[in-house]
């Protein structure tokens, strides 16, 4: 089941008017100005060094943009206080290309550990991460160490760290980036998965096949501005006029 | 939910305490030594302030010498006189033979005392003053006085009551400014260590962070941790001391016996608060201050 994202609703992502620069003097964003309607799956491509991992340090509030508005679930993120920044968070589930899993936790315990800051008890947590075990359909390796498993189960383990605590999105950062072909393509399913059961996805990637083969919405970022925005898209604008335009 | 959040950070903390065990166990002698030298400071400084009192106890009280001559009604009007100064707490006559039989009844004198003939001693007015700082005007008074022994008015030291006041509010001030300066040192400590245990454990705080874990929640295990090792040498350094404590006073007296330097048993639980409460109090102060500056959602 694919679920369609309706872009007639209200937008649960919007990029207003978004520049971000750097104190360093670097211009990532100028005049970025996007909407994410709920459900969507979204990939953020582009050439290295365009803009597309501040879009996504902006959307968790790692950065907050130097000029504009982005609103989540209606709220304006750069005016959250520090002390929201972790419930807002909560509704994300992050994924990026290095995993990020913890080397002295088990598998079973990198996951758990998503539920353990937010102080679920012992009962939930075990349930909840067989569940998640078993979207990503990783089976038997709990007590295995992130070292012994292959890079594909390691991300495998991260999207299910991701995904245990049921957040409305999923933010990934070169998820395929570290992962062969044919792993880089379970992966995706995954994702598929997840998007199907709800989730807002929303993934920069530089894995031209699988864009090309998804064909989701595709929003092009060069030299910190959207180049392109097609609804249907592919990772290069081969064809002049993309058939559907977002915007 | 507090208390399992309590747990995680307990474990954490003491994960982390364990983990990097060549920083912890460094942080705990350091901070081991510095506690041993406040424990040390607030003893010497207890067994110090103890020699003072019973020294103003002794200086506070000044004794007239009353010449032989003098008629009886002359003392008593200056006896009252002394009495209704506000300055005075007590004035109390000593008639010459009372103060022989004090000195003879002394065993000290015992040799003295065989080689007197008759009564060689003055009759006395014993001032208890109230404040040591009026001790020199009661002797400014003792000695305008006609009846006054003119070859030796009082006992009054004059200057070395005041230099010995003067020396014990420095070695007091000395000391308080040694234990800041030590305090701070810890806290310094505490706060290095802390900030290596963040650094051990960066991909662990930017797991938490991007989870949703409040920043107490990544913040707690330092704080615990700092408090931990605090602790412990707190622990360690109220040990030692305890254990260090009588012999050396006894050592002390029986090298240096002029100044009477006592063991106090009693002193003990306050210095063990005082290091205890110091001990964790340092420990929190120092990783607060350290995950306050490393550790930001």
């Amino acid at each position: 089941m694919v679920l369609t994202p309706d872009f007639a609703s209200r937008p649960v992502i919007t990029f207003q008017h978004v520049h971000k620069t750097y104190s360093t003097g670097t211009e990532a964003l100028r005049d970025v100005n996007l909407e994410v309607p709920e459900g969507d799956f979204l990939f953020l491509v582009g050439p290295s060094g365009a803009g597309k991992s501040t879009l996504v340090r902006l959307l968790i509030r790692e950065e907050k943009p130097t000029k504009g508005k982005i609103f989540v679930d209606g709220v304006e993120l750069g005016r959250m206080k520090r002390r929201r920044l972790p419930h807002y968070r909560r509704k994300i589930g992050l994924v990026f290309q290095d995993f990020k899993l913890l080397p002295n936790l088990t598998v079973y315990e990198n996951i758990a550990f998503a539920l353990r800051v937010l102080g679920r008890a012992d009962h939930e947590i075990k349930s909840k991460v067989a569940e998640a075990l078993d979207t990503v359909s990783l089976y038997g390796k709990d007590s295995s160490y992130p070292a012994n498993l292959s890079g594909g189960e390691q991300q495998r383990v991260a999207i299910a760290r991701a995904l245990v605590h049921a957040p409305r999105f999923i933010i990934a950062d070169e998820p395929t980036g570290n992962l062969d072909p044919a792993t880089a393509w379970e992966i995706m399913q995954l994702f598929l998965r997840i998007n199907a059961r709800g989730a807002t996805v929303v993934m920069a990637t530089h894995n031209r096949e699988i864009v090309d083969l998804l064909r989701r919405r595709v929003v092009a970022i060069d030299a910190g501005q959207v180049a392109r925005d097609d609804r249907s898209g592919r990772y290069h604008d081969d064809f002049a006029k993309s058939e559907v335009r977002a915007q | 939910m507090i208390l399992r959040n309590l747990k995680f950070a307990l474990s954490s903390a003491w994960h982390s305490f364990s983990r990097n065990l060549a920083v912890s166990l460094a942080a705990v002698v350091s901070i081991t030594l510095i506690l041993i030298l406040a424990g040390v400071n607030l003893l010497v400084g207890h067994a110090l302030s103890q020699v003072l009192d019973g020294f103003r106890d002794k200086v506070s009280e000044i004794s007239i010498n009353v010449s032989d001559d003098t008629p009886l009604q002359s003392v008593s009007d200056f006896q009252a006189q002394l009495g209704a100064d506000p300055r005075v707490v007590s004035v109390h006559f000593m008639t010459k033979d009372e103060a022989l039989k004090a000195f003879t009844s002394d065993p000290q004198n015992a040799i003295l005392t065989q080689q007197i003939e008759g009564n060689p001693l003055d009759a006395k007015l014993d001032v208890r003053v109230r404040n040591l700082n009026d001790v020199a005007a009661i002797d400014r008074m003792a000695r305008g006085w006609s009846g006054v022994d003119p070859t030796d008015p009082t006992n009054y030291q004059g200057d070395f009551v005041n230099r010995m006041l003067q020396l014990s509010q420095w070695l007091e001030l000395a000391g308080a400014g040694l234990l800041i300066v030590l305090l701070i040192v810890s806290v310094v400590i505490v706060m290095n260590t802390i900030r290596t245990a963040v650094y051990h454990r960066r991909k662990e705080i930017e797991v938490m962070k991007l989870v949703g874990a409040t920043e107490w929640f990544v913040r707690g295990p330092f704080v615990i941790e700092g408090v931990m090792t605090g602790l412990i040498a707190a622990s360690i350094a109220l040990a030692l001391v305890v254990i260090g404590y009588e012999p050396v006073v006894v050592r002390f007296k029986s090298d240096i016996g002029f100044i009477p330097l006592s063991y106090d048993p009693a002193f003990i639980s306050s210095l063990a608060r005082d290091l205890l409460l110091a001990g964790a109090l340092l420990g929190a102060l120092g990783s607060y201050i350290g995950v306050r500056r490393y550790v930001r959602i």
